[in-house]
């Protein structure tokens, strides 16, 4: 046996890492890989997650509240025709390794970035409408826009193109380089990452906030979610990011050392019925649908209450939230006389989904309920790359899409609603009438007026029903009791700047 | 051996282009724009015809260049090669479970042929062949991480110490070990009954050379020649289940990479994970051919 083990040990010696041991150090579990970090192309919660703690925005929200909060901007002043934003930054914010102090040029740099096609950013459309950035001071930044937007300050926070990067870093790693080499103003600096086993930061001694209490936070890649509650049980590892399993949760609630935390999201996972498809154009068989789906048990049943009610795109965690809205609680009975009013019964309708779990198993019962009011139904399940490129196509008649995002009430509405969000977009129903809603929620100053007019395109959309919004997600989050100062946000991200470990 | 190389990098390279879906639109994702969508594609070179991206990509790698990861912009080269020890560990120490394991309990079977012990051992190579291992994979974690805290429920660890690592290898390596060990008992089971069934037995039995000498010097070395073809074969093999064993253990390796990079439709990573992962195929065939002729002297390596 002394000889195989011997044998083992030159095997494995080859696949050496090396971490100083007796620090401060965060385990937390990610789902998959991480791979691009760059602000101006990162997607994905796992890059988004180990990016937040690198980097910050101008403002950002409050990880409970989603109010939105100074971060790099410590003030800022909008004109008086609202398309004038003038923020004043924050003096003496390094960026990580050396890159120099934070300018406002390098704000300038990250926006116009993000903007330039050449770039080919994801999030270009996000600050559409910006026309120009300006550093009229090292400590000024001027944005000026084409109208007033209400919402500007929302694609400013830190998420995604919000992030600021430094122009000495980009420039000098190259741009393609950059995606795994980042550099940011954050409460931690990027160390390294190991292909498929994990990424790991180190505190940012120099941070503006001051020192976090932690000395590193490795991000571990475990796949499955049942030998991730056993790590996490066992002291392997000391946060669950991204718990999703109904059997899971229940597993980890019961564990004496562990506690699980939730919250409603910012997302919605939504049927969207492509009008341009006969006979979808029908208001009245699109209510029937809506009528003949049995969310509530698929909340109930399928995912054992670890969902909630989608009563709109917008969920409980936007500010604009209301409940006072078309509904559509389940009624066969409505459903199949409205089908019969239509003239469209036993029409078969195709459910179109991607092959991942849950959509491709949520699909089933969904047209199991359609059977029962008489649609024929027809389940065409593809993988990632083929369902995007038939989404696209906007052909098909039905597909199921996810939002996801900031708490910011223009990623959902539109996304989903805008005539501008297809093509390329998720409006794959086509849906036109709230455009003139949209604008004037865009152009209204006072953030009451603009909640109320949020609050009308919620009503008109869940009247005319082109979406509808299965279930709004909930997030666990579960942790080892050794973890104090963790607060949940509603993205799907987690902040370890506040923790700190307990012996 | 670079033929076989060159077909498979070959077969992969068309493939994948065959597959629905392009890297330009799952980079971009929901906000792509169709002007973003055809620009990622020109410069990815993608909107050129397909035997010109082939011949661009064969003069690259000729100079070694297997390109550059569309997801992360790092050198795809780089990104295999930091997973190889990770796979080589698990599929090498797989392996050898398997044989240390596998041919004994084969040997044993086949010479007590109908006995209780036999049908032990081939019941459980049933099992072993019948139950797949990210199952068996998962059921170990919870017995032998969870009720019985013998190793930890992660396949990997972070550490530096030479002993946490091979802690964590253990349970994979087992697991996957036992899986292939399996094959190699019932291979080894049914070349021995042969072996031992031919006349040169009978005839060393009738001359009194003591069993032990005949079921070892004489029978088993006869034996090992189709065993160790297979060995090659379930080489192979154990890698592609490998990918099962990194995912239910968290571990890192070239199977993980290429699926991810498959799923990212990340060509370039694909293509590179793929030619190394042929190569170390091929590579190991060739090695047990050389075996061969140490094991039976009438193949000579020519």
């Amino acid at each position: 046996m002394k000889k195989i083990t011997g044998a083992f040990a030159l095997l494995v010696s080859i696949a050496l890492i090396t971490i100083p041991a007796g620090a401060a150090e965060l385990r937390v579990r990610i789902g998959s890989d991480v791979g691009n970090l760059d602000p101006a192309r990162i997607f994905g919660i796992e890059n988004q997650t180990v990016a937040s703690h690198i980097y910050n925005g101008m403002v950002k929200y409050d990880q409970a509240t989603n109010k939105i909060l100074p971060d790099l901007a410590t003030s800022w002043s909008i004109s008086a025709d609202g398309k004038v934003y003038t923020f004043k930054l924050r003096d003496g914010v390094m960026f990580h390794k050396g890159y120099g102090k934070l300018t406002a040029d390098d704000v300038k740099f990250s926006l116009e970035r993000v903007l330039d096609p050449a770039s080919k950013s994801r999030y270009a459309g996000q600050l559409a409408g910006v026309k120009t950035v300006e550093a009229p001071d090292p400590l000024t930044v001027r944005v000026t826009l084409e109208g007033p937007n209400g919402g500007l300050l929302n694609k400013l926070t830190d998420f995604n193109q919000g992030w600021i990067t430094s122009r000495k870093a980009v420039t000098k790693i190259g741009d393609k380089k950059y995606a795994m080499q980042p550099i940011g103003t954050g409460p931690f600096i990027f160390d390294k990452w190991l292909a498929g086993n994990q990424v790991r930061v180190v505190a940012n001694k120099d941070y503006f906030g001051g020192a976090p209490s932690l000395d590193a936070v490795t991000f571990r890649i475990i796949k499955d979610e049942t030998a991730a509650a056993i790590a996490l049980e066992n002291g392997e590892i000391d946060v669950f990011f991204a718990l999703q399993s109904p059997p899971v949760i229940d597993r980890l609630k019961k564990a004496s050392n562990v506690t699980v935390l939730n919250r409603v999201a910012n997302h919605t996972i939504n049927l969207v019925l492509n009008q341009t498809v006969k006979p979808l154009d029908d208001i009245l068989v699109r209510k029937a649908i809506a009528y003949g789906i049995n969310r509530e048990a698929l909340i109930k049943g399928y995912f054992k209450g670890t969902k909630a009610t989608g009563y709109s795109v917008i969920t409980s965690s936007f500010p604009q939230y209301t409940e006072s809205l078309p509904q559509y609680k389940h009624d066969p009975a409505k459903a199949k006389a409205l089908l019969k009013e239509a003239g469209q019964e036993g029409f078969t309708l195709e459910l179109v989904t991607v092959g991942l779990s849950p959509y491709n198993q949520l699909v089933i019962p969904i047209a199991s309920d359609l059977e029962k009011v008489g649609i024929k139904t027809k389940i065409t399940v593809l993988e990632r790359g083929a369902y995007l490129q038939a989404r696209g196509k906007g052909d098909i008649m039905t597909c199921i899409t996810g939002i996801v995002g900031p708490p910011d009430p223009d990623s959902p509405l539109v996304s989903l609603y805008a005539t501008k969000s297809f093509p390329p977009g998720m409006n794959t129903s086509r849906y036109n009438k709230v455009d003139d809603l949209l604008a004037s929620a865009a152009a209204e100053q006072d953030p009451a007026k603009r909640t109320g007019i949020y609050q009308q395109i919620m009503s008109n959309t869940m009247e005319d029903v082109p979406v509808l919004p299965l279930y709004a997600d909930q997030l666990f989050l579960a942790h080892g009791n050794n973890v104090k100062g963790l607060v949940q946000n509603s993205l799907f991200t987690i902040q370890a700047y506040p923790i700190s470990l307990s012996k | 051996m670079g033929i076989t190389v060159i077909g498979m990098v070959t077969v992969v390279f068309f493939l994948l282009r065959a597959i629905p879906g392009d890297p330009a639109t799952y980079m971009l994702g929901d906000y792509a724009t169709v002007e973003s969508v055809a620009a990622l594609k020109a410069e990815l070179g993608l909107d050129r015809p397909v035997w010109e991206q082939y011949f661009s990509f064969v003069r690259r790698a000729l100079t070694g260049d297997m390109g550059t990861s569309v997801v992360t912009g790092q050198p795809a080269f780089a990104e295999v090669i930091q997973s190889i020890p990770w796979s080589a560990a698990l599929s090498i120490s797989g392996i050898v479970i398997a044989v240390l394991v596998g041919v004994p309990m084969g040997v044993m079977s086949a010479v007590r042929q109908g006995t209780f012990a036999d049908l032990f051992v081939m019941l459980g190579a049933l099992i072993g062949i019948s139950f797949p291992v990210f199952w068996v994979g998962l059921v170990c974690i919870l017995l032998f991480a969870h009720e019985i805290r013998l190793f930890p429920a992660l396949g990997a660890s972070s550490s530096s110490d030479i002993f946490t690592q091979v802690h964590h290898l253990m349970l994979p390596a087992l697991v996957l070990g036992f899986s292939v060990a399996a094959y190699i008992a019932r291979l080894t089971r049914s070349a021995m009954l042969e072996v031992l069934g031919q006349d040169f037995v009978r005839v060393a039995r009738a001359m009194g050379i003591p069993e032990r000498r005949i079921v070892y010097g004489l029978a088993l070395r006869n034996a090992l020649i189709p065993v160790l073809a297979v060995i090659g074969v379930t080489f192979a093999w154990s890698l592609g289940s490998a990918i099962l064993v990194e995912a239910v253990f968290s571990r890192p390796g070239l199977g993980s990479m290429i699926l991810k990079a498959v799923f990212a439709r990340d060509y370039q990573l694909v293509q590179a994970g793929v030619f190394v992962l042929a190569s170390a195929v091929v590579l190991v065939n060739t090695t047990l051919d050389i075996v061969y002729g140490l094991v039976d002297p009438r193949v000579s390596v020519s």
